[in-house]
């Protein structure tokens, strides 16, 4: 239904960049990567990532509260009262029955289930922890999440690996056209830095092993790139059906015009080489949208420094948007945040849109000179009437939004 | 055992210090159902004083809760 438009009109940001959108912009916009050694990955191959800064879960949220809490939803909660906030929206005041929750994220609490897996193993079944059921499986997101701010309206985990938390909000933006909700509490929340995680993705040979230069590791469309570094987060948007938001009032920070999603139906983890998956989403995303390719000014791409992803998402950048759009790929700054990737990236397009600004890509030395693109090197005024953010997953997922200013 | 009580309740399940009181109910302290659980767990773990999770539930204040721990940990 081309023309339902979402509005955005609150940001929640809990990333590698900081706690906090304008802690997130600044670091972004400086293109100062977060990767580092990270102690709790000795023994593993790949000891790099991209942890929040200073992240207090106790302190953020109060102890008691964090305890019964698996660090993915520590950082939705922390992010969805950000966003709330900056919505200018009490929960007090809503009916939340008209409130929905459509969340990604790829892989639940794993340092949940690491940590009593290792209990079962060493000490015995019969000390598991009760909390584990409610603290490991994906689906506890958005319930707590619900349960954070009284949202009784539908309740949802998308999860398809890196595009889960595009995906999602794509998913909220149709239970708003449909009218199912007057607001959608819509993005994405992962916490994959555990030893178990980090391993299998090194495994794979998915990720850097720059370890001699832990800040240069995550280097998109880099000639030298050599793989993605984890990174740890959430972000969270408050989307409203126009109308709503008109009649309260709200600022509108930015349009969330078009959804585009995909399957490759090629590989569980290779990205079809000419990027056929991602290409139909770009396309479905625009046609959603009711726009031309070469209207688009900005694209946040997928861009995760892996030599695969980077080298099939350019070439269909090239054939399919002929504009010449100025592409830029944050996760040089934030690594890469799994189902909630596509959410925090999401967020930067928003902001890229309103403030006319996009962001630089990190650790760009050498751009790749195969992939022939226009690729922001510091942080570059634009003009962007159409902008677009790109996921690509593991499993052949491929989820595309389209974003234009209020 | 109200002292070892306070020290599970802080530092295991996280309840502010402060509010841990003879008279405090569980309502007061937070301890919901998945709590108690929590708690007839840690109390065995911990001390090795067994108490289900249906028998802490009918504790009216964390004094009863006290009062049951001397019992168990008597017969010990």
């Amino acid at each position: 239904m081309p023309g339902a438009d979402a509005v955005v009109t609150g940001i929640g940001l809990v990333s590698p960049a900081g706690i906090g959108t304008e802690a997130n912009w600044e670091t972004v916009c400086a293109a100062k990567p977060a990767a580092a050694l990270d102690p709790e990955l000795d023994g593993v191959p790949v000891r790099l990532s991209c942890r929040v800064p200073g992240f207090d879960a106790a302190a953020l949220l109060g102890a008691r509260r964090a305890h019964r809490l698996d660090r993915c939803v520590q950082f939705a909660l922390v992010a969805v009262r950000e966003a709330l906030a900056d919505a200018d929206l009490d929960p007090a005041d809503w009916d939340g029955t008209r409130v929905g929750v459509v969340l990604g994220c790829g892989l639940g609490g794993p340092a949940t289930a690491e940590r009593e897996h290792q209990v079962l193993r060493e000490e015995g079944a019969q000390w598991v922890s009760p909390l584990l059921l409610a603290m490991h499986p994906v689906g506890m997101l958005a319930g707590q999440v619900a349960i954070e701010c009284g949202a009784r309206g539908p309740n949802l985990v998308v999860s398809t690996a890196c595009t889960s938390g595009t995906a999602a909000i794509g998913m909220a933006r149709d239970l708003l056209a449909l009218g199912r909700c007057d607001i959608v509490l819509t993005g994405g929340a992962e916490a994959p830095v555990t030893p178990l995680t980090v391993a299998g993705f090194a495994q794979m040979g998915a990720l850097s092993r720059r370890h001699d230069d832990p800040a240069g590791a995550s280097r998109p469309f880099d000639a030298d790139r050599d793989g993605f570094v984890a990174g740890e987060g959430a972000g969270l948007l408050v989307l409203e059906r126009p109308e709503h938001a008109r009649a309260r009032g709200a600022r509108v920070r930015a349009r969330v015009v078009g959804y585009g999603g995909s399957a490759d139906a090629h590989h569980i983890t290779a990205p079809h080489p000419e990027g056929r998956g991602i290409e139909a989403a770009v396309r479905a995303a625009l046609a959603d949208a009711g726009a031309s390719p070469d209207e688009v000014a900005h694209v946040n791409a997928h861009g995760t420094s892996t030599p695969l992803n980077d080298a099939a998402e350019a070439a269909v950048v090239r054939r399919v948007l002929p504009g010449g759009p100025l592409v830029t790929s944050t996760k040089g700054v934030t690594g890469h945040l799994i189902g909630a990737a596509g959410a925090v990236e999401a967020a930067y397009t928003v902001l890229a849109v309103e403030r006319g600004l996009v962001p630089p890509t990190a650790n760009l030395d050498r751009p790749d000179p195969g992939l022939d693109l226009d690729l922001a090197t510091a942080p570059t005024p634009r003009r962007i009437g159409l902008a677009l953010s790109h996921s690509i997953g593991f499993g052949g997922q491929n989820a595309v939004l389209a974003v234009a200013p209020a | 055992m109200f002292e070892q009580l306070k020290e599970i309740l802080a530092g295991k399940l996280q309840v502010p210090a402060d509010l841990i009181t003879m008279e405090a109910t569980p309502e007061a302290i937070e301890l919901d159902s998945l709590a108690v659980v929590e708690l007839s767990l840690v109390l065995d773990k911990e001390l090795g004083i067994k108490i289900s999770d249906d028998t802490l539930a009918e504790a009216g204040t964390v004094g009863d809760i006290v009062r049951l721990m001397e019992e168990r940990g008597a017969t010990l």
